[in-house]
């Protein structure tokens, strides 16, 4: 065989070969992702506010939307990129300034690799309810008793991309701002730390941690605070949280009971420590023993009942309406601790009823790892509360109580609307050490003659020691 | 008395003289159309012990003083052509000359080429968990009961005698091409050669094989030297729709030219954008050369060289559930992107090798085969790495945000049993259940454009990827030396011997095969948990040395260690050859160590543990083997063998988590043999049978399994969950049963033939199990330490096949055959956790207390699949013109379309009591077993042109 001829047939062979069919190899293009807009009319497209209203106007617990053709607008502010939300989107209205957000529940995980932050998307309406889910507005598919996640079957029907991704810009609030109104909303608090007795833990990693790590988070301005929740499952809860103070873009909702506000980030890019300095605080956690100097002690048996509080340095002060801090005794299934003080504003007819209880100056600047204990008791508080709180820049008179500044002792154990009405509930041996200046406890009472909010609250035993 | 003795020594003296006088038959076998030499032809006169084969010219010759005289039969087999009966007379001193003795291709050789063709094409994965790889020794030949095998069983993973691939030896050139990995060949690694790949010399199982000591299920050397072509070439062109669609091969042999030199070459290409299993692409190229030089009659050189890039997609094994929804065909790796299938999970093999082959003729009775291998290259899988993560640093901690679940369309949580797993399911459940139900059957498909979508957020957020496509690789450099002798000691008695030795280098790591649009892949593992006093932001870390990598395409990452292996060995064996009995005697001994070397410090394992050089494993083996034919006359035959040999157990199984530490399996021993067989064989000019039985023990097996499962109660730790590596050490199997083949001639163009195994292949002891992970320290065991395997059958094919057919061969070129084959006895692979302790064991680590013994036997019993009939149709013609030959063959497989489950495996996530009671009480289990699914009707179609 020649090699001339022994390489003719090579290249016919491979000639043969290759002119065969070919298979698509691996190099794939990214594909086109550009998105159209949906193209859904004007008129047909709706605001979260009125999906919030149509819920507000029915007697039902869950308003289902069918043969409607409407659509609701609304911007992602949730991430479940950090694992702290679980197959839920929140929505608000507008990128800034919102005024009202929805968080949509829909059975896909995770839901940050097709909605991002700022993403503007369309819900088609008919087919889903919209109810109340663990307190906040909610929008779903009908369930027994409120709002279940849409079906992933079912999300692209129902969610539709725009291709609009705009900035959100956190709505700025105080802690004590915080209402049903701004639920679900991207918001931003300021000048915030975590409370003494948090620090050195984590997010939600501790060993009682369940399903939520709940964290403290005080308002330097006042002490205020909010629990920050974080999921078990969040990437970031095994992270000790920052002693300093700053920024926290959140999204605020209700715990899991509808008991409590509370806020969850997204991840931690949303804390923004601007600060390494503390701020000052009375949130100084719990003590393990009460010192053997008195510092202040009432339990109100030199009181006489059915009259305001007075004398032993008391300061008893109705800012609004005609209710005052009052003894009183009872020896029935609501019993007292012997003579004890209240509040109340049953039958009060008050548009409002505030009213203070105040100690004596507190000398406090001397005094060493000093505490304060109480009790506390309430009777069909409903949406009345009573705060405990500390001034160190109140002059004493009771014209200028309103314009000193009054830290909340949050610490300290009150008594829950549905703790048992006739229980004592016991402050705890509340740490004050972190006040540095003498200044004055006070007991607030916020009611109405409204039968939802004319609750009383009553206290007793009241003791502050040092060592 | 003292005449008589006379008489008799007399008799005896001219006897001896009569019988000293010697009678030859000899000859030279050509090749019908070609006129070409054919060597290695079998010939042997029937009902005596005389055979012999021809030799590189044809040429052979049968002498002896002890001819049987008189008209007698010469038979002439060679697999590939069509077997002669010759009627001759033998005459004492005198000689029988035939020259030449033309022998005619058999077309029906085709037949036996597509047996391989499926073989080699259709080996399936074994990352799944279950082990239904086909056996090694499928392959044509002239046994009925291994044709059988080979052509019929096959499609159902049936495994002759129960032994697995990794129990025959394949050798090319006679270097051992079996892996070191897990002993198993790479079939892809020579895909695609079929016309350069006739030439075999096969031994059955333990029967001596001249290059090789062999293994259980027997030794296959496949001849590639550029000399041993015939000179003519062949183009074909298949189409199918099995496993690919279509094949177009073409080969030219040059012959051996006058000044000794030889050269040989093919290409082909395999091509297909899915096989009957959707979403199963197809593109394998295979280039073959090889040259030899005929130096003189003494030395020869040969250089084979053969390079067979594939890339495969891969399919799965589903549940119940899965096949209900969406039938055999359906496949959850696929998915379209811009028009074109694209499957998530292919494997890539690129193994060129290299061979050089010196032929050294000592003496006429003395050869001396020394070879040299060399191969390299990768085996790549590929996957979708759904855990891309950001680093986020909070305060001087790291933390990672991102990560996805498993996109795959048939994930648990996207399956309408996920809805209904509780009790009392409600409307709304039954509703989401059948809304799950609609959306996997219409659109239950990898959706690729949500992986590239996501990519693009987080590239526009400034992060990582998310999703990337993921390639597990295997990249093995392997150096083979080894030298073979055979020499002819007396005419009676040969002696085979042989050194080898093989260096393997094995590099094992993950890289990024494609970013899908994103930027860049964070190396950490996300599943990091930290506790109290460990920080996630280290033992999160694939490389402590290079923490936070951010890996691009085609980078490292995970898990990056090398193997270094060597393998020294010898055997000797000697083959005795007499006239009512052969028996040959073989020993082998060897010398096997494997080394760990991690290159990532892994974040779970600090230090030693992962990073540098393990702890050096050294096996030394042995084995011996034995064996006997005894001819109670020409017709009937005994045949029996027996061997005890020690293997050291492959690279797999002497690691426990080779990706992530240094740690060796504890306990780990070569695995002991036992087997032994016994045939009867009868052979008339009319009817040709076998049957034997056999058994085979098994001792100190190793398997490893990796799984997650949830539950691992009472060892603890929170919430029961852990990914888990599965040690199970000391494993007893036994293999007992018997086969048999019968083939009946009974006309010139009908052939009948029957065939069937009758096997059981169980655990026979409780072997000892442990576990370990990264979500707990230590390994971990339940109860006694042992999971109660004793008794449960193994998987892998149904332990009984019976097959009836037969072969019409029209002297006009055609022919037709089929066979209905009966299969039955095929056992699910079970899970091991399942059978130990951790079943009966509830959190605080002691047994549940409403255990109920009688349900717990009802949820351990051993799944058997029901048994089918698979009916299988063969046909061809050939034409000849002028010099050329043109033709087809067809098959059709599974004629009637049987729907039929070769294989499937517990699943582990659900092991213990109390969460088997559950999954049984709903009308679909979450986590049901898998199955593979055999195919449906496929056809295959070749048709081949020679000249």
């Amino acid at each position: 065989m020649k090699t001339m001829n022994f390489n003719k047939i090579v290249m016919v062979l491979l000639a043969f070969v290759v002119a065969t069919s070919c298979v698509k190899d691996d190099d794939f293009d990214i594909p086109n992702l550009n998105i159209d807009e949906p193209n859904i009319n004007a008129e047909d497209i709706i605001q979260i506010p009125a999906v919030a209203g149509e819920l507000a106007q029915s007697d039902e617990d869950q308003v289902t939307y069918s043969e409607t053709g409407k659509f609701m607008v609304g911007y992602v502010v949730s991430s479940d990129e950090g694992g702290n939300f679980f197959k839920q989107l929140i929505l608000q209205d507008k990128p800034e300034n919102p005024t009202v957000g929805i968080k949509v529940l829909v059975d896909v995980s995770p839901l940050f690799v097709t909605y991002e932050v700022g993403r503007k998307v369309f819900i088609k309406l008919d087919g889903l309810t919209v109810g109340t889910s663990n307190g906040v507005l909610a929008l779903g598919v009908r369930g027994e008793q409120r709002p279940d996640r849409i079906p992933f079957p079912k999300r692209e029907e129902h969610i539709i991309r725009s291709a609009d991704v705009a900035t959100i810009v956190p709505k700025p609030l105080t802690i004590e701002q915080f209402s049903m109104a701004n639920t679900n909303l991207m918001i931003r608090l300021t000048d915030v730390q975590f409370t003494r007795s948090e620090l050195s833990k984590t997010f939600a990693a501790e060993p009682n941690d369940q399903f939520d790590g709940e964290r403290k988070l005080e308002q330097c301005s006042n002490s205020r605070v909010v629990v920050l929740s974080t999921s078990t499952f969040a990437s970031f809860k095994g992270v000790t949280v920052p002693e300093g103070r700053g920024t926290i873009d959140a999204i605020l909702t209700r715990d899991f009971f509808d008991e409590f506000y509370t806020i969850y980030l997204n991840d931690l890019t949303a804390l923004n420590i601007e600060s390494s300095e503390r701020c000052t605080s009375t949130n100084c956690g719990l003590a393990n023993a009460a010192g053997p100097n008195e510092l202040f002690a009432d339990d109100f048996e030199n009181q006489t009942i059915n009259t305001p509080i007075s004398g032993n340095g008391w300061t008893n002060f109705i800012q609004e309406g005609t209710e005052p801090w009052e003894a009183f005794e009872d020896n029935g299934a609501n019993q007292s601790l012997g003579i004890s003080a209240r509040c109340g504003s049953f039958n009060s007819g008050d548009d409002s009823t505030i009213s203070w209880l105040i100690t004596p100056q507190i000398p406090l600047s001397n005094a060493n790892n000093a505490t304060i204990q109480f009790k506390s008791s309430s009777s069909f508080a409903d949406g009345s509360e009573m705060e405990v709180l500390f001034s160190s820049d109140w002059d004493g008179t009771p014209a200028n109580i309103t314009n000193a500044t009054w830290r909340v002792l949050s610490d300290a154990r009150i008594v829950q609307n549905n703790d048992f009405f006739g229980d004592w509930i016991f402050s705890g041996l509340v740490d004050i050490t972190c006040i540095e200046d003498n200044g004055y406890f006070a007991f607030k009472y916020t009611g109405s003659g409204d039968s939802n909010f004319d609750g009383t609250y009553e206290i007793d035993e009241i003791i502050i020691n040092s060592f | 008395m003292k005449k008589n003795t006379l008489t008799f020594l007399f008799c005896i003296f001219v006897m001896s003289l009569i019988q000293a006088q010697e009678a030859t038959v000899k000859g030279r076998v050509i090749e019908t159309n070609s006129g070409e030499p054919i060597p290695n032809v079998q010939l042997s006169i029937e009902e005596s012990i005389y055979n012999t084969t021809t030799d590189a010219n044809g040429i052979f010759t049968i002498t002896d003083s002890n001819l049987p005289l008189g008209e007698q039969i010469l038979l002439v087999e060679k697999s590939g052509y069509i077997t002669l009966r010759f009627p001759i007379t033998i005459q004492s001193g005198s000689t029988v000359n035939f020259d030449p003795l033309l022998m005619e291709v058999d077309f029906a050789d085709a037949q036996s080429q597509i047996g391989f063709i499926s073989l080699a094409d259709d080996e399936l994965d074994d990352d799944d968990g279950s082990s239904t790889n086909v056996s090694g020794l499928l392959q044509a030949s002239n046994d009925v009961f291994l044709n059988a095998a080979a052509f019929d069983f096959s499609a159902t993973f049936f495994r002759p005698r129960g032994l697995d691939n990794a129990n025959g030896k394949v050798l090319i050139n006679g270097i051992e091409m079996n892996k070191q990995f897990d002993g198993r060949p790479q079939w892809g690694d020579w895909g695609g050669l079929n016309d350069v790949q006739r030439n075999r010399d096969f031994s059955m199982g333990l029967t001596p094989n001249d290059y090789a000591f062999g293994d259980l299920a027997g030794t296959t050397n496949i001849v590639m030297r550029a000399s041993q072509y015939r000179q003519g070439g062949q183009v074909s062109h298949a189409f199918a729709n099995r496993s690919y669609q279509g094949r177009a091969m073409g080969s030219y042999s040059s012959g051996v030219t006058a000044n000794g030199w030889a050269y040989s070459v093919l290409v082909s290409r395999r091509y297909g954008n899915e096989g009957y299993v959707e979403g199963t692409l197809y593109d394998a190229n295979s280039f073959f050369a090889s040259v030899e030089k005929i130096i003189n009659p003494s030395h020869s050189l040969n250089f084979t060289a053969f390079y067979t890039p594939n890339r495969r997609g891969r399919s799965t094994a589903i549940t119940q559930e899965v096949f209900d929804i969406k039938g055999n065909q359906y496949n959850p790796f696929w998915g379209k992107l811009d028009g074109d299938i694209r499957n998530a999970r292919t494997r890539e093999i690129e193994e060129p090798v290299f061979m050089l082959n010196h032929y050294w003729t000592i003496s006429d009775k003395t050869r001396l085969n020394t070879n040299l291998g060399y191969q390299f290259g990768k085996i790549g899988n590929s996957r979708i790495d759904n855990n891309g993560t950001t680093l986020v640093t909070f305060n001087g901690q790291d933390t990672y945000v991102g990560g996805a679940r498993n996109p795959e369309p048939n994930y648990y949580q996207r399956m309408p049993s996920y809805f209904l797993r509780f009790e009392n399911p409600t409307a709304n459940d039954y509703q989401n259940a059948y809304l799950a139900e609609q959306e996997f059957r219409n659109n239950g498909q990898f959706n690729w454009e949500n992986l590239y979508l996501a990519n693009q957020i987080a590239t526009n957020g400034g992060k990582n990827a998310v999703y990337a496509l993921q390639e597990d690789r295997i990249d093995d450099t392997q150096i083979t030396a080894n030298t073979i002798l055979n020499t002819i000691l007396t005419s009676n008695i040969t002696l085979n011997a042989g050194l080898n030795f093989r260096s393997l280098k094995s590099e094992n790591f993950a890289s990024i095969k494609d970013l899908l649009g994103g930027t860049g892949f964070l190396d950490i593992d996300s599943f990091a948990e930290e506790s109290i006093d460990v920080d996630a932001g280290d033992i999160a870390q694939s490389d402590l040395r290079n923490r936070n990598r951010i890996v691009q395409e085609g980078d490292r990452y995970k898990y990056n260690y090398e193997i270094d292996a060597t393998v020294v060995g010898g055997f000797a064996q000697a083959q005795f050859k007499y006239r009512t009995i052969d028996f040959y005697l073989a020993a082998q001994g060897s010398q096997t160590s494997y080394q760990r070397n991690g290159l990532f410090e892994n974040g779970y394992f600090p230090g030693e543990r992962s990073f540098g050089k393990s702890e050096k494993l050294d096996f030394t083996d042995f084995g011996a083997k034995g064996g006997l034919t005894y001819k109670v006359t020409g017709r009937h035959l005994i045949d029996f063998n027996a061997a005890y040999m020690t293997k050291a157990p492959g690279i797999r199984n002497s690691f426990s988590n080779a990706r992530q530490n240094n740690d060796v399996v504890i306990g780990v021993d070569s695995e002991k043999i036992q087997s032994a067989d016994l045939s009867y064989i009868y052979r008339s000019p009319i009817i040709k049978a076998r049957i034997t039985g056999f058994y085979t023990g098994f001792e100190d097996a190793t398997e490893i399994g990796f799984f997650f499962t949830q539950s691992f109660q009472g060892q603890g730790f929170n919430n029961d969950a852990a990914f888990v590596q599965e040690v199970t050490t000391g494993i007893e199997k036994r293999h007992l049963g018997g086969e048999f083949g019968i083939e009946a001639q009974v006309t010139p163009t009908i052939k009948l033939k029957a065939a069937g195994s009758l096997g059981q292949y169980i655990y026979n002891n409780n072997p000892n199990i442990y576990y370990t992970s990264t979500d707990f320290d230590g390994p971990k065991t339940f109860g006694d330490g042992t999971t109660k395997l004793k008794n449960l059958h193994l998987s892998g094919g149904p332990e009984q096949a019976y097959q009836l057919g037969f072969e019409y061969r029209d002297p006009d070129f055609w022919w037709v055959g089929a066979t209905t084959n009966y299969f039955s006895n095929g056992y699910v692979n079970v899970s091991k956790l399942r059978r130990t302790d951790a079943f009966t064991t509830d959190i605080d680590g002691l047994p549940f207390n409403d255990f109920d013994e009688t349900i717990a036997r009802g949820l351990l019993q051993q799944e058997q699949f029901d048994d089918y009939v698979l009916v299988n149709v063969v046909g061809g013609k050939s034409w000849k013109i002028d010099d050329y030959f043109v033709g087809f063959f067809a098959t059709i497989n599974n004629v009637f379309n049987q729907e039929f489950k070769t294989g499937g495996f517990e699943n582990s996530r659900y092991s213990d009591y109390r969460k088997l009671v559950e999954e049984s009480n709903r009308d679909t289990p979450i986590f049901g077993s898998r199955y593979f699914f055999g195919n449906g009707t496929t056809y295959y179609i070749n048709a081949y042109f020679r000249f």
